[in-house]
């Protein structure tokens, strides 16, 4: 039987006791795993159009940061997979089960700018976090002060930045015509993604002085038919087609055009599609050959002396890692950000967050993201990260990310822009080889 | 005349021929059997895959197989609720839509795959034309009439078309219906298995490749007079003429939009379809 003596001792040990009661998100942390739903298309026309190696690449980062004994060594990293179907609107449904029942603070992935759109604005009001790894809409962020989403990958605006200030840089000097001589044309998928993208390309094509825009048009990606637009591709003679899609319809658009006899000086695609270099190859062989892309470096194309030390060793285990998974020969870009932004949160983000705020609870990633200071060179594709606060007009979005053009070349694929960090000099126009080279 | 405008009336005839043959099959399932087989496009899909693993004999064997899945998906699926509602109906073929692509993405993965196989380029007038479409379109016209002197000259098409104008009597003039379901069924999945070696040739294999041929295929059936072939076949080239024209006087999406107009137009003003009985 208890007597008063040894209840006000209890009582009293309770007291002294609440100051370790009062940080009960660390002890949590101790005691159970960090949970983090992992949601991309693993199924439908996105899968294969780059998010399922968005997923392998996060699930190595998620791996190699478990092996390590988790985040800070000792919270190991849960992850809770979900797959959106390549549907926005299962997007939505998985994301809400993921909050409601599986009980997640944090979602990390979202291939497809279709899907984050309505996602952000969805977690933004739950006040839960959005980590996107992968799409680029600028739209996404911009005018909306996001306080919970967030992203280190580029964004849609800077792919037009780069595809425009590559062809500036060019044209006279490969392609014998001053910039405004030169005639673009801008196709593209008419979702936010290729929307987003076109309406960069188009402004930031003018901003440099390229004011023949002969041709911008959209269509579906589950189009069945592009002939009609290959016609007027071929009535407009563009110089330089700017294509932002995703597949198959990139592989419909080059067969009808290399059937219907399309002719140009040279391809820039964006991303996406044009990313899946092994699908591409498979698809058109030595046709594709000397075509650019825009995209987020892979980051095995960098080299790991201008990096941060420590990120050529993750490089490797990234690439070796993603190869003996797939059986791929190339690693696309998307590998990279998928490994990228999860290694961002497990090893900058979420630290930060349980040392200096308490916990893993979305209040404490957010400022624990806002705090984040990386200089160029300290990631694995090579741009810094640090994110615009709340109150700017891309709050939320890194301010540091930057992409860069590739151009695919018998052996690989080779970086060409920026000029400062390129591997090899560009190749314009197509040389003859090439099916849609103008003779 | 301009030169890029004849490119873009002779591109929708091909595109005419391709959706035209589709359609072929799928109404002749509903004229005859009397249920829409919402999944059709995706048994074409199964027909593609067919070919991009057995190339050699491949026209052959996806026909005769998607044949043989067109006769299994009638035994197991549509017979057992042949006196339902027309919306089970219409959720069980749904069902199996979704299955036919789940089972096509755990076979296959989601990859797109191609069989590499190129065909020559013809070039007139500055114009180009592709030699896969000219064949496609071909076959289809070939394949109409085959399908329409079957119908009209054989005992057994003599029946299909008797059950198709009415199923209740035609059972009292000796006509075995179980079996010209059956035999409609298979008629019908070798359509697709045709329409799947001529698709082959000119798009990428993946398992949601029906979703680009589906809605559209639907909705020229519907246009047409659902079961109506000459219907269905009228209305493959008016589709594809719209989206062809329209897209090259404004845009891809325009011409996919005044399709749309276009077709819901038609059918307040005949909502039996251009050729369908009323």
């Amino acid at each position: 039987m208890q007597t008063r003596r040894s209840v006000l001792k209890l009582a009293t040990a309770g007291v002294a006791a609440s100051p370790l009661l009062s940080v009960p998100s660390l002890v949590r942390a101790q005691e159970k795993p960090i949970r983090i739903g992992v949601l991309y298309d693993l199924s439908g026309p996105f899968a294969a159009a780059g998010s399922l190696p968005c997923a392998i690449g996060a699930q190595i980062a998620i791996d190699l940061a478990n092996e390590h004994g988790g985040v800070l060594g000792k919270y190991k990293v849960e992850p809770v997979k979900a797959d959106s179907q390549s549907k926005a609107d299962v997007a939505i449904n998985e994301a809400e089960r993921l909050i409601d029942q599986e009980n997640v603070d944090i979602i990390l992935g979202i291939y497809s700018s279709a899907h984050a759109v309505p996602l952000a604005a969805k977690l933004e009001a739950r006040k839960k976090i959005l980590w996107i790894t992968t799409a680029i809409a600028s739209s996404v962020f911009k005018g909306k002060d996001l306080h919970y989403v967030f992203r280190a990958q580029i964004h849609s605006d800077q792919y037009g930045e780069a595809g425009a200030s590559f062809l500036a840089e060019h044209a006279k000097a490969k392609l014998g015509v001053d910039p405004k001589d030169l005639k673009v044309a801008v196709i593209y998928e008419d979702g936010p993604y290729g929307t987003g993208v076109a309406e960069a390309d188009v402004a930031q094509c003018k901003a440099r002085g390229i004011d023949q825009i002969v041709l911008r048009e959209g269509y579906s990606a589950s189009t069945p038919d592009l002939s009609s637009l290959v016609t007027k591709l071929r009535r407009a003679r563009a110089d330089v087609i700017l294509h932002t899609g995703y597949n198959p319809d990139i592989t419909l658009f080059l067969r009808q055009s290399r059937e219907a006899g399309l002719r140009f000086k040279m391809l820039i695609g964006n991303g996406a599609g044009y990313s899946q270099i092994d699908k591409l190859r498979d698809t058109f062989g030595a046709d594709i050959d000397n075509f650019c892309n825009v995209d987020p470096v892979p980051a095995q194309l960098l080299d790991p002396k201008s990096l941060a030390p420590a990120m050529g060793d993750l490089i490797k285990i990234m690439v070796d890692r993603y190869k003996a998974q797939t059986g791929a020969k190339e690693v696309p870009p998307h590998t990279s950000m998928g490994f990228n932004q999860t290694w961002l949160l497990l090893e900058k983000v979420l630290p930060i967050a349980i040392s200096k705020y308490g916990g893993t609870d979305p209040e404490a990633v957010r400022k624990a993201a806002l705090d984040v200071d990386i200089a160029p060179g300290g990631t694995i594709q090579g741009y810094g990260v640090k994110f615009f606060p709340p109150g700017t007009p891309m709050s939320g979005q890194n301010e540091r990310s930057t992409p860069v053009v590739m151009q695919y070349v018998k052996d690989g694929t080779k970086v060409v822009w920026p000029t400062p960090i390129r591997t090899a000099d560009p190749v314009l126009p197509l040389p003859a080889s090439s099916p849609y080279a103008v003779t | 005349m301009d030169i890029y405008l004849v490119e873009a009336l002779l591109n929708g005839l091909l595109l005419g021929g391709v959706l035209a043959l589709l359609a072929l099959g799928l109404n002749l399932i509903f004229g005859v059997i009397d249920v829409v087989w919402i999944a059709y496009a995706e048994l074409v899909m199964c027909g593609m895959y067919v070919v991009y693993w057995l190339l050699a004999l491949a026209a052959l064997i996806a026909i005769l197989s998607v044949a043989v899945l067109g006769l299994l998906v009638h035994q197991l699926i549509i017979a057992p609720i042949l006196g339902s509602p027309a919306i089970n109906q219409l959720l069980a073929t749904g069902g199996l839509l979704f299955f036919l692509q789940s089972f096509a993405t755990l076979l296959f993965g989601t990859d797109f795959r191609n069989i590499g196989l190129r065909l020559p380029i013809l070039e007139f007038a500055d114009m180009n034309v592709s030699f896969a479409r000219l064949i496609a379109f071909g076959v289809a016209v070939l394949g109409a009439g085959a399908l329409y002197g079957f119908l009209s000259k054989s005992f057994l098409g003599t029946a299909i078309r008797a059950i198709g104008q009415d199923r209740e009597i035609v059972g009292l003039m000796g006509v075995d219906q179980r079996r010209i379901y059956l035999v409609t069924s298979a008629i019908g999945g070798a359509l697709a298995g045709l329409a799947a070696c001529l698709l082959v040739l000119q798009y990428d294999v993946h398992p949601f490749i029906g979703l680009s041929f589906g809605p559209i295929t639907f909705m020229i059936c519907v246009l047409g007079g659902l079961g109506n072939m000459l219907g269905g076949f009228v209305a493959a080239f008016i589709m594809s003429e719209i989206i062809s024209v329209g897209g090259f006087y404004f845009s891809q999406e325009i011409g996919e939009v005044l399709a749309f107009v276009v077709f819901i137009a038609l059918i307040f003003v005949r909502p039996q379809g251009i050729f369908g009985r009323s």
